[in-house]
Formats: C-alpha cells, structure tokens, sequence
C-alpha cells in the first residue's frame, strides 16, 4: 500500500500527475494483483481523496473535471474510431450506431477543448504521445492505448468482445461523470455541460448493452438490458466495474420498500431505476488503466 | 357495436388512423384492452375546478419532476397492461422493467416531497394508440426525451444541491431508457435529432417543460413560484 499512498500524495499536489501517474499505477496494479485493486479502490474513494480534491475550488477544480471528462472522451473515440475501421469487425446491421458513437465522442472532445480553452482558461488534456493530424486530430496512433489489456480481450478480433468492453467501458464513464457532479454544483456552465454530456454518453450505454442483449443468450447469459440490474457484470472479471451498482438507498429512502406496482418495488428495478457508484477521478482511471499504455 | 360504449375505445377509434395496424386486428385487441378504461378512467374527468399548486423553491422543482416521473409511470403502466400488438416476450420484460423503474422515481420523489407531494394528476394519452408499436413507442420516447430535458433544466435551479447529485443519477437512467426505446423502434437511432452538434442533450427551463407535458395532462397548476 506504501506506494499507492505515494501516489495520492503527488495526486494532492497537481492533478495534472494523476495522468502521468497511471503508468506507474498500472504497475503498481501488475505488481500486487487483482487484490490489490481491489483494496485500492474503497481507499481511493475514501476520505484523503475528498481531501484532497476538497481543497481545490473554483476555475481550477472546474479544469480538473473538465479535464478528467476530456481524458475519458479521447479513451472512447479511440477505441471507436480503431473499432469502426477495423474491416470485418462490426456487423452491418450496427454500424451506424457505432458510427454515431464515435462521432458525438468527437463532437465532446471539440466542445470540451473549446470550453476548457475559452470559457475556463485552462490547458486542455491531451493523451500520451499525442501527435495531432490534420486530418484525424483526435486519434493517438499508438503508444497511449491498448484496448486489448495485453492481449486479454480480443476487442477488436471478437466482435462480442468489442461490444462487452464497449458496454463496461461506457458504464464506466457514466459512473465517472456522475462522480463529478459534486464538482460543478458552483457552476451553472459546468452543471449543465456535465449533465447533457452525460446523458449522451447514457445513451451510449444502453445502445451497447442492447446490442449484447441481442447476441444472444449463449454470447451474453447475463442477458444485459440497456440499464444495469443490481451490480451484475458482463463476466467476472469485470466485477469491480460494477461493484456499488446494487445500492438500492437514495437521499436515505431505500428505493426497495418503496410501493411497486403490487407490494414493493422489485430489487432490480431499485438498482436500475438510479445509476450509482458515483466514482471519483482515480477510481475510474484507475479502471481504465489496464487499457492505458 | 357494444365495445363502443366503451370509452377507451372511443378514444381509440378517434385516433387510430394514420398509424399501420389493421383495424380489424385492433379491434380484436381492443376486447383485451377492457382494463385500459380502468387505468384510464381520470382521463374522461375533464373539469378542472381549481389549479393544483405546486409550491414555490425546492418544492415547486421537486413537485415539476414528479409530474414528470407520474406520467412516465401511467404510461408504462398502461403499455404493459394492455401489450401493443406483436409484443415480444423481451419486449415485456424490458416494458416491465420501464415500468418498475418510472414507479420507483415517482414513489422516490413523493416519499422525498412528504407532505408537499401533490395529489395524483389527471393524465391524457388519448392521442397514444396502445395497441400500436410505433404509437406505444414514439410516445416513450417523447416523455423520455422531454423528461431528460427538464431535469437538465431544472437542476441548477435547486437550493438543496444533495437533490441535484440524486437526479443526476436518475437521468442517466432516463437517457438510458429513451435510447432503448428509439431503438426498438428504428435500430440505431438511440439519440437522433436529439444531441446537438456539440454532442450535448437536450434542456429545457420548467416553465417551458411544464408547457409541453400539459398537452398530457387534464390537470391545471398553478406554477407561479415555480423557479425558472
């Protein structure tokens, strides 16, 4: 744990390294394992981060958010634009609803450089070995993602593979841009570009669970609806992205004892009805960095 | 024709035309839709003696979404129980589930109003043909899209910022099921003419929000300290 409170530390003094941090973190998360991430993770979300991120306020935490938003924007189209012209990967059938991803990930990351840039005056992150084309100026050639965890998932050989990271990545980020919520309650701007940003990446979500739903029961058991059901992942393996999922109390009113249509609402209903495990920055990066170079 | 007596199929027969389901089929159905004018039975209540007072601050904006969350948790209600024709078995479970979760947000902000919770409201989906796909759909997608919409719209206006994290989580979840739904209907349509250029949703103020729903609504209110 010594060098994860190392890590939290150089996280205190710049946001900005929490990027250049995912490197080590990842590992970090090599080194120790499967168990190690999950002991990391409650710590990440516990007090020191709050601290930590409590004592930045105004334009800068603003930056942060904008930012960290920014970075999984840059994650999505990358894995989409790889993804869409990859010949032979994605069924005629999906294409456009793959295409349209990709581009309203585009339409983000323009609206958020030009937001950071203009109405927040900050920097604007850019991924790892970034190398802007003209023609593409989003996407990273290589050297900042590997989609395929080294090789443990075959997202772009598999299409059912692609679909599932599509899905456990997309929930991901919802439950990202929901944990910065807290951040933007001092900013209208903020609020409202984080909520209707948000609810398109929703969309996004239920599109790729919708699709695996339609693979079928021997390519998805789970049989996925486009809202997650209590915290029930893809495979096993993908639990911690979904752990805190099964939280059925809101404001203090636990959703199950509420009145359904005949006795209470069913459980999957009172973890569906509200998407949950609002996660902050680390966390979610620290989740998607097995993806990161 | 006895069923005529029936009102529900009254309103039926008013607006069935112009949506592709056979109107002999639909009649057929119609027998199964006897239970509809139970569920629907406040819509032939048409006077309106007074306007329901929503209450002004967190109240009013409170009292606003769950005018929302009442008529999404009617519709589905109605759609589930009187399936549209040609429903598949997975399409009534994900019915079920639309209609569970819209119950759970409205029984979430009544408990959350207490006693500032106004009454049940009157609703109107005489325009919704409920033995029609397309009909049953398109409309789920309007309420979806319009209360995505004003929650975005509404958020900043709260006092009470622990309400705006919670709503954000219901949201997501609206936004998640409006996608659904467009794309049962047209596959791959999950946010057509619906994000901007921007890639961003859509907002609306409450007073325009409140504008729109009452084309669904026989209820009268008196929103004059609803924030805007």
């Amino acid at each position: 744990m010594m060098n994860f409170k190392n890590i939290l530390k150089e996280i205190e003094q710049t946001d900005a390294g929490v990027y250049e941090q995912i490197k080590g973190r990842r590992q970090v998360l090599k080194s120790f394992g499967a168990r190690a991430v999950a002991a990391a993770l409650p710590f990440a979300t516990g007090s020191l981060f709050t601290e930590a991120y409590g004592k930045t306020t105004g334009v800068d935490a603003h930056v942060q958010a904008l930012n960290f938003i920014l970075a999984l924007e840059y994650f999505a189209y990358n894995y989409y634009h790889t993804a869409n012209n990859t010949g032979g990967l994605i069924p005629a059938n999906d294409q456009p609803g793959f295409l349209t991803i990709e581009n309203e990930k585009k339409a983000h990351i323009t609206y958020l450089n030009a937001q950071i840039a203009n109405t927040f005056l900050g920097s604007p992150y850019t991924p790892k070995n970034y190398n802007p084309s003209a023609s593409n100026p989003y996407f990273v050639v290589s050297g900042a993602y590997d989609f395929t965890a080294g090789g443990k998932y075959l997202v772009f050989s598999d299409y059912p593979t692609f679909v599932m990271m599509a899905e456990t990545f997309e929930d991901t980020f919802v439950h990202g841009y929901l944990g910065q919520t807290t951040v933007a309650l001092d900013s209208n701007t903020l609020l409202a570009l984080l909520m209707q940003m948000q609810c398109s990446v929703a969309r996004h979500a239920s599109f790729a669970r919708f699709v695996r739903r339609n693979l079928g029961y021997a390519q998805a058991p789970e049989h996925p609806a486009p809202w997650i059901t209590n915290n029930i992942p893809p495979i096993p393996d993908l639990q911690l992205y979904y752990s805190g999922e099964e939280n059925t109390s809101q404001l203090g009113i636990d959703i199950s004892l509420l009145p359904g249509i005949s006795g209470t609402t069913p459980q999957i209903s009172a973890t569906a009805a509200f998407d949950d495990n609002l996660k902050d920055r680390l966390a979610v990066l620290s989740l998607l960095s097995y993806f990161m170079l | 024709m006895e069923i005529k007596n029936a009102p529900v199929n009254k309103q039926a027969e008013e607006t069935d035309k112009g949506y592709d389901v056979s109107r002999r089929r639909f009649f057929q159905l119609a027998g199964g839709l006897a239970g509809a004018g139970l569920l629907l039975s406040s819509c032939n209540n048409h006077t309106k003696p007074t306007a329901t007072y929503l209450g002004s601050g967190d109240v009013a904006l409170l009292n606003y979404l769950y005018i929302m969350e009442q008529m999404e948790a009617s519709y589905y209600t109605q759609a589930f129980a009187t399936p549209y024709y040609g429903m598949t078995k997975d399409e009534l479970l994900l019915m079920q589930d639309l209609r569970d979760q819209e119950i759970a947000h409205r029984e979430f902000l009544k408990q959350v109003l207490g006693t500032n919770a106004i009454a049940a409201i009157s609703l109107n989906f005489s325009m919704v043909t409920f033995a029609d796909r397309n009909s049953v759909l398109s409309y789920a997608a309007l309420f979806e899209d319009l209360v995505i919409s004003a929650i975005n719209g509404s958020a900043h206006l709260f006092s009470n910022t622990d309400y705006v994290v919670t709503l954000n989580k219901m949201v997501t979840v609206e936004a998640r099921h409006s996608a659904y739904v467009r794309d049962a209907l047209y596959a791959n349509t999950f946010s057509k003419n619906v994000i901007d250029v921007n890639g961003l949703d859509r907002s609306v103020s409450p007073a325009a929000g409140l504008a729109t729903a009452a084309s669904y609504i026989h209820t009268n209110f008196d929103s004059s300290k609803l924030p805007n």
